[in-house]
């Protein structure tokens, strides 16, 4: 990398667990390794965090990081005046766009780049903000599918966008000969023999494009041929959603079949994927969804929707089965299919890295920052 | 401790690879005299090379590189001081071990855990170790950047070693780094991650290389570093935890299975190491300590005052300014990297050499994390100064005189202004002068290489800790230490940059860290009831060594000088006038010595 100040601006790396803050650090990661070289600096400023979340983090030292605290006067001083001053100004949100545009248009030598993650760029009008775009000198979507729905929605500005993926995180746990805990099977009651299909999602009435409700439709179909079936539905949730869910759970004449657990830590998620059999997520509207990557991280076979960012992940379909999210039949046979030996998807593990592999990733934004 | 070295070639025949490891291995001879081994992978490409200094299992056992399951290879240079702890770990998980070292533990931990073994490690290492199954080759070096490891990558061919002089003799086309000579001038050392040579680089403390041979591909990441936070708060058991610490870094530290002593100049920090490692071991510690026969300079009262607590041995030696006439030349080409100190742990490794000791326990690392230096008060101030606007720093920019010329230095975005302003070696107009090159051209050097940010967000004093140890300390002590020690096949450890203990002050409040009246005050209080108070309260000295006297009646510094270009003599005539400190005068010997001037 040539000589560059780098600033990192963000909305929360450390506060909150979701895929847009796991992109943040990781992407930390990667702009802290590029200093070694000594020809560039970093600093990152997230808006919410305090300086106390980021305390004992693996990923990049404090030291090169700013929590603002919610203060968002301090933030944007802050951010603009370092911005100035910066070769280059990556903008981890959309909702930073107008600091963005506010340096570019002060020092328009200043490269901006943005990441374009999924719904927070097409399900909200843009209003002002779509103008600001083009104060952008690049565009970061992390899939095919976020792209195509930029230039839907926001014009064909092509030069500007262009994709990368998400990568799995190089701090997942390595995987030894040791399997996962028997304690969490015997913990919700499951036999050996029990079929386990997982789904990890927020579940809240926003979310409902992951698709768990068709999952739960799909299974109704198959429980009498596969009574051992079991759903594990795993992820922090509203009490409204939830109490429709359980609803649909009872209808459906699953209640035996399907398990609830709530927010899983990320320490505890190993035993969840390693103790599943598929992982499953018909989702209609994903940005790109690091979990599938995870989950095939894992070794698990993956059922996702074939309409949004889901297809980068399972690179088109090579790493797993893509289906027609709304499709219940196509939905219950390629559930049962994956339980089917021959049928399987297996997942190519090199091919997995060779695609999703932090090192790639690493490589891909050295190319795009240079 | 050893030295390594390594290479992936895949154009070089299997013999020039072996041959030209060979060939390092033999330049790094001095820091492993007691055994040397190469292992060549199977296809040839890769060769990797060893020098022992065997410390712990002195049996062939211990020699290296070293194989474990047919399939890991590792060249390690190190000591990990939890190996015993995770070797008991590792054997619950089925692990076997064929020998006593650390070295196979380091294996057995990989194959276990593959990187994220890394950061299980604590102690000073730095390693390359080949997964043949999957034909990877790791090279590591530790968390804190104790042990030093130089690399080149380029057109798919990496090279490693322990010293950067070793790597002269590859057969590839090294470029000098022309802006060596302004690092040196500047900073008095070459900061990381630069050197001599523009494709040589120190791998960064903290992170590893990985190298694909199948794809040839290698990338670079981090696995441990430690950063500032304020979460502990000292309370009334607090000195109490840090004063086990070091006695649990010490203890640790004692382990070997060769001779270990302690370097005690008098001060503090090594006069605590004496006291606590003296308890520790059944016979009492061996001690060896430098006086002078200038007293101004001499250190030997407070030396005598802690000896008289110890069991161990004790060894004074008188260093003279004959010795000093004598040695110098040889104290300059040991230096591996250009520094412009060192010359103490060379002649005091000489001595502990001597006495047949194999290690040596020293105190670095104590003022960086306790509050040691004057930079620790001068923080804030040094802060607010910077904040003087550009056009008016820039005034100092043109004065010529150098308390003010310094002050341009703070002009500098981020922490490098003011590592510069406090510690810097020479202003800027002395280097361009020296150099004869354009100001501006210097400014411009030292602004980009290397770029660092901004620590503003840290406690001030948080500030000046986190600078003196991620510059001065790691750029100047540990290679210093590293370097000097091992021209005499001497390791030396360093206590208070035991894993716990770093962690623990890199965590402790800065108010409450700093808050004493005395600086290291923490340090002191810890150790209060073993350290004679003469030796904590005792009034400052103001110079260290009598080094400046020695050197202006220096013969082999008057020849050197003889036939010096103009610049260089002036500068010499302004040393001899007492206008530049000897270590200013150091730079321009080394600069002399590689026909830099």
């Amino acid at each position: 990398m040539k000589h560059k100040r780098i600033l990192f601006l963000s909305l929360r790396i450390f506060s909150a667990t979701g895929g847009i803050e796991k992109v943040c650090r990781i992407l930390g990661k990667a702009l802290f390794e590029n200093t070694f070289s000594g020809n560039c600096s970093l600093e990152i400023y997230s808006s919410h965090d305090t300086m106390k979340h980021s305390n004992n983090n693996a990923y990049f030292p404090s030291d090169y990081f700013s929590g603002f605290s919610n203060n968002r006067f301090e933030f944007l001083n802050a951010a603009f005046f370092k911005g100035l001053k910066s070769d280059v100004v990556i903008l981890s949100h959309i909702n930073l766009l107008p600091v963005g545009w506010l340096i570019k248009r002060f020092s328009p030598k200043t490269k901006l780049v943005m990441l374009a993650h999924g719904i927070e760029v097409w399900s909200l009008p843009l209003g002002i903000k779509k103008k600001m775009l083009n104060a952008c000198d690049e565009i970061l979507c992390v899939s095919q599918f976020t792209k195509d729905e930029m230039i839907k929605l926001h014009g064909d500005v092509s030069k500007k966008y262009s994709v990368l993926n998400n990568c799995l995180d190089p701090f997942l746990p390595i995987l030894s000969s040791q399997n996962y805990s028997i304690d969490l099977r015997n913990k919700y009651g499951f036999t050996p023999s029990d079929k386990i299909l997982f789904t990890l999602t927020r579940m809240d009435a926003t979310e409902r494009y992951k698709g768990y409700d068709r999952v739960l439709q799909a299974m109704a179909l198959l429980i009498k041929e596969m009574p051992d079936l079991k759903y594990i539905i795993g992820g922090s949730y509203d009490e409204i959603e939830k109490k429709k869910i359980d609803e649909l759970i009872y209808e459906l004449g699953l209640k035996d079949n399907v398990v609830i657990t709530g927010f899983i830590s990320d320490e505890n998620l190993k035993d969840y994927f390693l103790m599943s059999d598929v992982y499953v997520m018909p989702s209609y509207n994903e940005g790109f969804g690091i979990v599938f990557i995870e989950a095939m991280y894992y070794g698990l076979p993956v059922i996702a929707g074939n309409k949004d960012g889901s297809v980068d992940a399972l690179l088109n379909g090579k790493l797993g089965t893509l289906i027609d999210p709304m499709d219940i039949e196509a939905l219950k046979n390629t559930i049962e299919d994956n339980f089917e030996l021959n049928k399987k998807v297996k997942v190519d593990t090199d091919v997995l890295m060779a695609n999703f592999g932090y090192e790639v990733y690493k490589e891909k934004i050295n190319w795009i920052l240079n | 401790m050893c030295r390594i070295a390594g290479i992936i070639n895949f154009n070089w025949s299997t013999e020039k690879n072996q041959q030209t490891v060979e060939n390092i291995c033999h330049l790094l001879k001095h820091g492993g005299p007691d055994d040397g081994g190469i292992f060549t992978s199977e296809n040839g490409a890769l060769v990797l090379g060893n020098r022992r200094l065997a410390l712990v299992d002195l049996s062939q056992a211990g020699h290296q590189p070293m194989h474990y399951q047919n399939r890991f290879t590792i060249t390690y240079n190190g000591e990990l001081y939890n190996y015993l702890e995770l070797k008991n770990q590792l054997i619950q998980l089925g692990h076997q071990f064929s020998n006593h070292t650390d070295t196979e533990v380091i294996l057995a931990a990989f194959a276990e855990w593959n990187v994220q073994a890394f950061e299980k490690f604590n102690g000073m290492f730095a390693f390359a170790l080949f997964d043949q199954t999957n034909e990877m080759l790791y090279v590591v070096r530790d968390a804190v950047g104790i042990k030093p490891l130089y690399y080149s990558v380029k057109d798919e061919q990496l090279v490693f070693a322990s010293e950067v002089n070793a790597l002269k003799i590859v057969d590839f086309n090294w470029t000098k780094n022309e802006h060596w000579p302004v690092f040196l001038m500047a900073y008095g050392h070459i900061p990381e991650p630069y050197t001599t040579f523009k494709e040589v680089s120190t791998l960064h403390k903290g992170s590893y290389i990985k190298y694909d041979l199948k794809h040839r591909k290698h990338s670079i990441q981090s696995y441990s570093f430690y950063s500032f936070n304020q979460d502990l708060h000292v309370g009334d058991n607090f000195k109490s935890t840090i004063r086990n610490q070091i006695e649990n870094g010490v203890k640790s530290q004692l382990v070997a299975d060769a001779p270990v002593g302690v370097f005690l100049s008098g001060g503090i920090d090594s006069s605590i190491l004496a006291l606590i490692a003296d308890q520790h071991k059944k016979d009492g510690i061996q001690s060896l300590s430098i006086y002078f026969n200038e007293n101004e300079y001499s250190e030997k009262k407070y030396q005598d005052m802690v000896m008289s607590k110890l069991n161990g041995e004790k060894h004074q030696f008188l260093l003279s300014k004959d010795d000093f006439q004598n040695h110098l030349p040889q104290v300059l080409q040991s230096m591996d990297l250009p520094s412009c100190d060192g010359i103490n742990t060379w002649f005091i490794s000489k001595h502990a050499k001597e006495l047949g000791l194999k290690a040596v326990l020293s105190g670095i690392g104590a003022d960086e994390l306790f509050g040691g230096y004057p930079s620790f008060q001068r923080m804030s101030l040094t802060r607010k100064l910077s904040l003087t606007p550009d056009f008016l720093l820039n005034i100092f920019k043109k004065n010529t005189k150098k308390p003010f010329n310094r002050i341009a230095y703070l002009g500098m975005e981020g922490i490098k202004g003011i590592y510069l302003f406090m510690r810097g070696h020479y202003n800027v107009h002395e280097i361009a002068t020296y150099l004869e090159a354009d100001e501006r051209e210097i400014w411009n050097i030292i602004n980009d290489n290397p770029m660092m940010g901004d620590i503003k967000q840290l406690p001030t004093q948080n500030q000046a800790s986190w600078m003196e140890f991620n510059l001065y300390m790691q750029n100047q002590l540990l290679k210093d230490a590293d370097v000097m020690s091992m021209a005499h096949g001497v390791e030396i450890r360093v206590p208070f940059l035991d894993q716990a203990l770093v962690k623990t002050m890199f965590s402790v409040n800065a108010n409450d860290k700093f808050s004493g009246k005395l600086p290291k005050q923490l340090l002191i209080d810890s150790c209060k009831d073993i350290l004679p108070e003469q030796v904590w309260n005792r009034p400052k000295m103001g110079f260290s060594f009598p080094f400046s006297n020695w050197m202006k009646n220096n013969s082999y510094l008057e020849d050197l000088m003889q036939d010096s270009n103009k610049n260089t003599k002036s500068y010499y005539n302004d040393f001899k006038q007492g206008n530049l400190h000897w270590s200013q005068m150091m730079s321009l010997m080394i600069m002399k010595t590689r026909h830099e001037a």
